[in-house]
């Protein structure tokens, strides 16, 4: 089994992962709304997404809609994919740390 | 990479609230300026049935029709989530809305032949009522929002329609008024809970 992620382990990197991989394959979120979603700022929020666009778990669309700039983000398969084992292993430091010592 | 046990279930609680809070958002997708959008329309066109009762009936298609465009474009300009769906999933949002009004008229149309409505006072008795019952449609889809989503959607709901009736038969004379700002009222603040609650 894969081990923690350093890349997604940081705070707020998680909670753009999770939130990013509760959307269906083919969705994707408003840059705005995901800052406001996640109480972060653009730079902070643009940083963090910068680092997982460079291991290539998320995709950053840049659009217009009705002549108006829109930011779009979506997760790749390769970052649900890093999420998921990343929770699991999260969940097994949980389960090992439940096993009493004497077993 | 050393990870505690504290530590390893502070992250697992951080990614399931932030999934959670997504969902609840999504949930609500674009509802905030929509409600907002329409709770102004009903104060428009309830001040206009109090007070201007020749036009009023002109006035709810100019206002609807308004409405329904710029709902549109709102849903276009700050739907936060697209997929190849999206255009489909907002269509059938304004369907479902358009054919929940037109199934109400429709059964009001199908009693027509049994109402007896005669003379000025109860033609206007029947307008108020209308004017009830188009106002309390919100108010289901609230209820059964509130049954599935949040709960202070059902308890807005269920008070504003009691509200609805209370004003029906206490201030008959000020109803479309009471209606203004009770119904119109509702839709902008929940519209404004609903963006400071969840942005």
């Amino acid at each position: 089994m894969a081990g923690i992620n350093e890349i997604i382990h940081q705070p707020v990197r998680l909670r753009i992962m999770a939130s990013l991989v509760t959307l269906k394959p083919k969705e994707q979120v408003d840059f705005v709304y995901l800052r406001g979603l996640l109480k972060v700022s653009d730079g902070n929020l643009g940083a963090h997404l910068q680092k997982l666009e460079e291991a290539r778990y998320v995709k950053v669309e840049k659009t217009f809609v009705l002549r108006k700039p829109r930011t779009f983000i979506s997760a790749t398969a390769k970052g649900r994919s890093a999420f998921r084992e990343h929770v699991a292993a999260l969940k097994s430091i949980l389960q090992r740390a439940d096993i009493p010592a004497s077993e | 990479m050393d990870v505690s046990r504290e530590e390893a279930e502070r992250a697992l609680d951080t990614a399931r609230d932030a999934a959670e809070r997504t969902k609840k958002m999504l949930a609500y997708a674009g509802a905030d300026a929509l409600l907002v959008l329409w709770g102004v329309i009903w104060v428009f066109g309830y001040l206009g049935s109090q007070f201007l009762p020749l036009v009023a009936g002109w006035l709810w298609l100019a206002l609807n029709g308004t409405g329904i465009a710029l709902s549109v474009v709102i849903w276009k300009r700050s739907a936060p989530v697209r997929s190849p769906e999206s255009g489909r999933i907002g269509g059938r949002i304004g369907a479902t809305w358009g054919l929940l009004y037109l199934y109400v008229y429709l059964w009001i149309g199908l009693l027509w032949p049994f109402l007896r409505v005669r003379g000025h006072e109860q033609s206007q008795m029947f307008y108020r009522h209308l004017g009830a019952i188009a106002g309390s449609i919100p108010m289901f889809a609230y209820v059964v929002m509130g049954l599935w989503l949040a709960s202070f959607m059902l308890w807005t709901g269920l008070a504003v329609t009691a509200l609805t009736i209370l004003g029906l038969i206490l201030v008959p004379a000020y109803f479309s008024l009471w209606m203004a700002v009770l119904g119109g009222g509702t839709l902008i603040g929940t519209g404004l809970v609903i963006r400071n609650r969840w942005k």
